[in-house]
């Protein structure tokens, strides 16, 4: 099938992306991310914690763990598509980071996604994919953040490239 | 829709998504690092024409009262919390989509990436219990309140509501301007090439073919992360 033998044009995938996120939004809500991952954290944490959790107030309040929360599966449906495409492409294989340097940044850059997302309620797909074409103010403020946080992530990239 | 429905819907909308970012190599990461570090757009270019088809749709269906929009109070957590999110992602080289897709291309280090972004979360979660800010979704009334740094809540439907303009009006504003983007990346692409082929033809003279024959050490990593 072509399209496991080459590279799809990325304005075609995402505009087909644009098609589904806009059945989803009318079905569910638009297409997240952030949200989803949050309620994994909290069932991962539930299994090691049990009960104890709910002593910690943010887990009571703003996320109780729940199995059926529909974001959770946009996430593990992006893992097993992804499984999908590199297997039928013949592109999947174990790659490991060869330098400690690539090990601290990605260490560094996972927590400081982590953060953000619960400290902004919203990650990058909502901010370009669902608050914003939605006209949402808070799309307005992610997108200021998110450009600002690229060109200072970007500068640390070439500064770490460049050595 | 039942729960059930709900994630089955949910889990065959991100199969797909995840099928045609592992195909397209499509990157959000990549959109706006590769522009601001290597002037390649080649993700900026898909990230906009996606946003402007979502712009129409969505504020069509806002317009005649369809489709489940984003429902909580924002602020100046949105800004803070988006430009650490930012930083994060050009360091791990992966946002939340290619955490994933990478992930399920046997990638190890997207792997950890996922790890600590729950880390990150969990620990956050901790912060949160002790400070309460950002508010609560469920205690947010959708007025502003400056004390606390939020601005309320604002969207197509509000602005449809106040003004009485239907929503696809303000959707065709917001539409125009990404696709001005869009337009002037394009104009750039044009006038990169040009220059690239007149440097490409004074490179024809035997004099100049070893200082133009060697990649631009700004392109040579672009080229490797799209």
């Amino acid at each position: 099938m072509e399209l496991f033998k080459k590279t799809l044009d990325p304005v075609i995938a995402l505009s087909v992306i644009a098609l589904l996120d806009i059945f989803l939004f009318l079905v569910v809500g638009a297409w997240t991310v952030g949200g989803g991952e949050t309620m994994m954290t909290g069932l991962i944490a539930k299994l090691f914690m049990g009960d104890q959790l709910s002593r910690i107030p943010f887990w009571d309040i703003v996320f109780k763990p729940d199995a059926t929360y529909w974001k959770i599966y946009i996430s593990l449906g992006m893992l097993f598509g992804a499984i999908v495409g590199a297997v039928l492409s013949k592109e999947f294989y174990w790659r490991v980071p060869r330098h400690l340097s690539e090990w601290i940044m990605i260490t560094v850059g996972g927590l400081l996604m982590g953060i953000g997302i619960r400290l902004a309620f919203v990650c990058n797909v909502s901010t370009f994919f669902g608050l914003t074409p939605e006209m949402n103010l808070g799309g307005y403020l992610s997108i200021s953040g998110i450009i600002a946080g690229a060109w200072v992530g970007s500068m640390i990239y070439k500064k770490v490239l460049e050595a | 829709m039942s729960a059930i429905g709900q994630c089955l819907a949910a889990f065959l909308f991100g199969s797909v998504v995840g099928l045609l970012v592992q195909r397209s190599r499509f990157c959000n990461t990549a959109a706006l690092r590769d522009a601001m570090l290597f002037r390649t757009y080649r993700n900026t270019k898909a990230l906009l024409v996606c946003m402007m088809i979502l712009t129409l749709g969505f504020t069509a269906f806002i317009t005649v009262g369809e489709g489940h929009t984003m429902h909580f109070d924002v602020g100046v957590n949105q800004v803070l919390g988006l430009f650490l999110f930012g930083i994060g992602m050009v360091l791990a080289g992966a946002c939340t989509v290619s955490t994933w897709v990478k992930a399920g291309e046997g990638n190890v280090g997207a792997i950890w990436a996922l790890l600590f972004t729950f880390i990150g979360m969990f620990l956050f979660s901790l912060v949160w219990s002790y400070m309460y800010w950002p508010p609560a979704p469920a205690s947010m009334d959708h007025a502003p309140h400056l004390e606390a740094l939020q601005l309320g809540y604002a969207n197509a439907a509000t602005l449809q509501a106040k003004t009485g303009i239907p929503a696809i009006f303000f959707g065709l504003i917001q539409f125009l301007a990404l696709y001005g983007i869009y337009r002037a990346i394009l104009r750039k692409e044009a006038r990169m090439t040009g220059e690239r082929e007149q440097s490409a033809a004074t490179s024809t003279s035997p004099a100049s073919v070893p200082a133009t024959s060697k990649p631009s050490p700004a392109q040579t990593p672009a080229q490797q992360t799209t």
